[in-house]
């Protein structure tokens, strides 16, 4: 088919003019939404424009109206198979909250990953715990830090007071800000490390596993066990569980990644993903408070059985929520919102 | 895959793209240099907007610093990555620096993306930028054909060129009134038979830029492309060849290959 592209353009021009003004008006709106007289229109005016597209790539060498018919056709293909998200889902706050029962209820849908996470950290907590305990060399290897190798001098210095620089109440604010952006941080690696095939988080996990059995171990054996967890247990109930959470994010984006192609929902697999994520970022912004205004105060300000006691209840009220919050939902709603992957 | 959903391949510049109803159309993808420029402007205008919060939070908070450090420090955190996530969720795949260098994030079926995309592809930021300035997810993208980085393929999603196009308009050698090329039709045929798209645009963007060369580049550049269009393409008879410059051989060429496409000239 030979092409006559003047009288071409002039007589496809005006729809081509109005195809893009159509275009210009829905992309600026916020939510995409097109009426029904306006969607059919795009739907008349993109058969058009692609009927044109076709003449011009195999009637005419005329590379730059090729360029402008691609570009315009994939702009209003993207529009007519564009499934917008409605206007309630963006701007209900209620919509919004939902991430209070969708966390819980994720986390528990998708507990295997979680149960690897914790084996993985039992393994190196194991490693960690046996190589202080049976192996004095390790302990200058696996805690490099001179408090956690010396605990009679940490301790004696938090009892005394002598930090005491950190602990008016606009210090422990910075503190926490810098604690909670930290773990964070650490957290969402965990999580995008599942990229590697969960190999990274694997060895992230493993490593914080090793060191918390370490620390627990040298502070046990020197008769510090009681302080040890009444400094740790009051942010740890939170913060442990939330690296874990990390973790079994990580491990769920490398079994999605590991089966994507047969994954028929790859939109709700990543919609799980994020609300681990921002379960996990929730929690550890109360660790973080938890750490700066509360762990860091010893006795006598603060008895240890009564920080342990705190610590014991955070982790029940942990475990109750994790656990059975938005249980009361039928199973078959819940079956209902199961990714591909896991039916 | 479901028969529903467009069919894609890519080379290294381009994505195409061949829906159900059976169009086919072609997007061009983002290089890593202009990628890299926009973020570097993005990142300069988090920081710009960090540090004019922290100089009010600090104003807010003067008596009481450690509230001011609280706050900054959860701030630059929060904006860094709600600043990518949101504006290109909302805001038709771009930040202020795509925008601003014609790129644009979509899902990899050329459809917008989505919200949830635009979290993942932005949250994913603190693997591709391991271990120093972005080299995990920079070597990701040179070795992917859609130049994704991880956080585009675990989003699933890419970086789209797209720069403002108009319709093109009439060029003066579609106007010519004669075309000394048109008088051997045979010749003008197999010319527009053999050449390239490629070939046709150099020709013509040799033509566009005429004014823009220097006159030596511009002599010695349409004396090749002449030659070559002469010696390897079609060869028109040497006796109106010897007549022409080589500026009036490649005016002639377009007009055969861009003017009137039924030849109907030939018989006026």
């Amino acid at each position: 088919m030979i092409l006559d592209l003047e009288r071409f353009q002039t007589q496809a021009g005006p729809r081509w003019s109005s195809l893009e003004s159509l275009l210009v008006a829905i992309e600026g709106r916020p939510d995409r939404r097109l009426n029904p007289m306006e969607a059919e229109q795009l739907q008349e005016l993109y058969a058009q424009a692609a009927v044109d597209l076709n003449r011009v790539a195999h009637g005419a060498l005329a590379p730059e109206l090729r360029q402008y018919l691609e570009r315009l056709v994939a702009r209003a293909y993207a529009e007519l198979h564009y499934v917008p998200p409605t206007r309630s889902e963006l701007w209900q706050p209620r919509r919004w909250l939902r991430i209070f029962t969708l966390f819980p209820e994720t986390f528990r849908r998708q507990s295997r990953y979680f149960a690897l996470a914790v084996l993985i950290t039992v393994l190196g907590c194991a490693l960690g715990g046996l190589a202080v305990r049976y192996d004095p060399a390790a302990v200058d290897v696996l805690l490099p830090a001179n408090y956690l190798r010396n605990p009679v001098q940490r301790v004696h210095e938090e009892e005394q007071g002598k930090n005491q620089d950190r602990h008016s109440t606009q210090s422990e604010a910075a503190f926490s800000a810098q604690l909670i952006r930290h773990n964070i941080e650490v957290a969402m690696l965990a999580a995008a490390l599942g990229v590697t095939f969960g190999i990274g988080t694997a060895l992230l996990l493993f490593e914080n596993g090793v060191l918390l059995g370490a620390v627990a171990v040298r502070y046990t054996q020197q008769g510090f066990g009681l302080f040890m967890s009444a400094w740790l247990l009051p942010h740890g109930v939170f913060e442990i569980p939330s690296i874990l959470i990390a973790g079994q994010a990580g491990f769920y984006l490398a079994r999605v990644l590991l089966r994507r192609r047969e994954d028929r929902d790859v939109r709700q697999s990543m919609r799980e993903w994020l609300v681990l994520i921002a379960g996990t970022a929730m929690m550890l912004v109360w660790a973080g408070v938890m750490e700066a205004f509360f762990s860091q105060h010893h006795e006598p300000v603060l008895p240890y059985w009564f920080k342990v006691a705190v610590g014991g209840a955070e982790l029940a009220l942990l475990t109750v929520y994790l656990l059975l919050i938005g249980r009361r939902k039928t199973d078959a709603q819940a079956d209902n919102r199961l990714p591909a992957e896991n039916k | 895959m479901k028969d529903s959903q467009p069919t894609r391949w890519a080379t290294t510049a381009e994505l195409t793209i061949a829906t159900p109803e059976g169009v086919l159309f072609r997007l061009p993808l983002a290089g890593p240099a202009s990628r890299l420029y926009a973020m570097v402007l993005d990142i300069a205008i988090v920081l710009g907007t960090v540090n004019g919060v922290g100089l009010l939070v600090y104003r807010i908070f003067a008596k009481a610093p450690g509230y001011g450090v609280m706050v900054i420090t959860l701030a630059e955190f929060a904006i860094g990555f709600a600043y990518g996530a949101l504006l290109e969720g909302f805001w038709n795949g771009q930040t202020i620096g795509k925008r601003l260098f014609h790129l644009r994030v979509i899902d990899q079926s050329g459809l917008p993306l989505r919200i949830e995309q635009a979290w993942v592809r932005n949250l994913m930021r603190v693997f591709d930028a391991l271990p120093f300035a972005y080299l995990v997810g920079g070597l990701s993208a040179l070795s992917n054909p859609l130049m994704q980085r991880f956080g585009d393929r675990v989003a699933g999603t890419l970086v789209v060129r797209q720069t403002p196009l108009v319709a093109p308009g009439e060029e003066s050698w579609t106007r010519q009134k004669y075309n000394s090329f048109m008088d051997y039709p045979t010749i003008a045929m197999k010319l527009r038979r053999a050449a390239t798209p490629e070939l046709a645009s150099l020709v013509q963007d040799a033509l566009r830029r005429r004014n823009e060369l220097a006159s030596y580049a511009r002599r010695e550049i349409y004396r090749e492309l002449a030659t070559y269009l002469q010696c390897e393409v079609s060869p028109f008879p040497d006796e109106l060849v010897e007549m022409l410059s080589d500026e009036h051989y490649l005016i002639n060429t377009a007009g055969v290959l861009f003017g009137d496409q039924r030849l109907s000239r030939v018989h006026r």
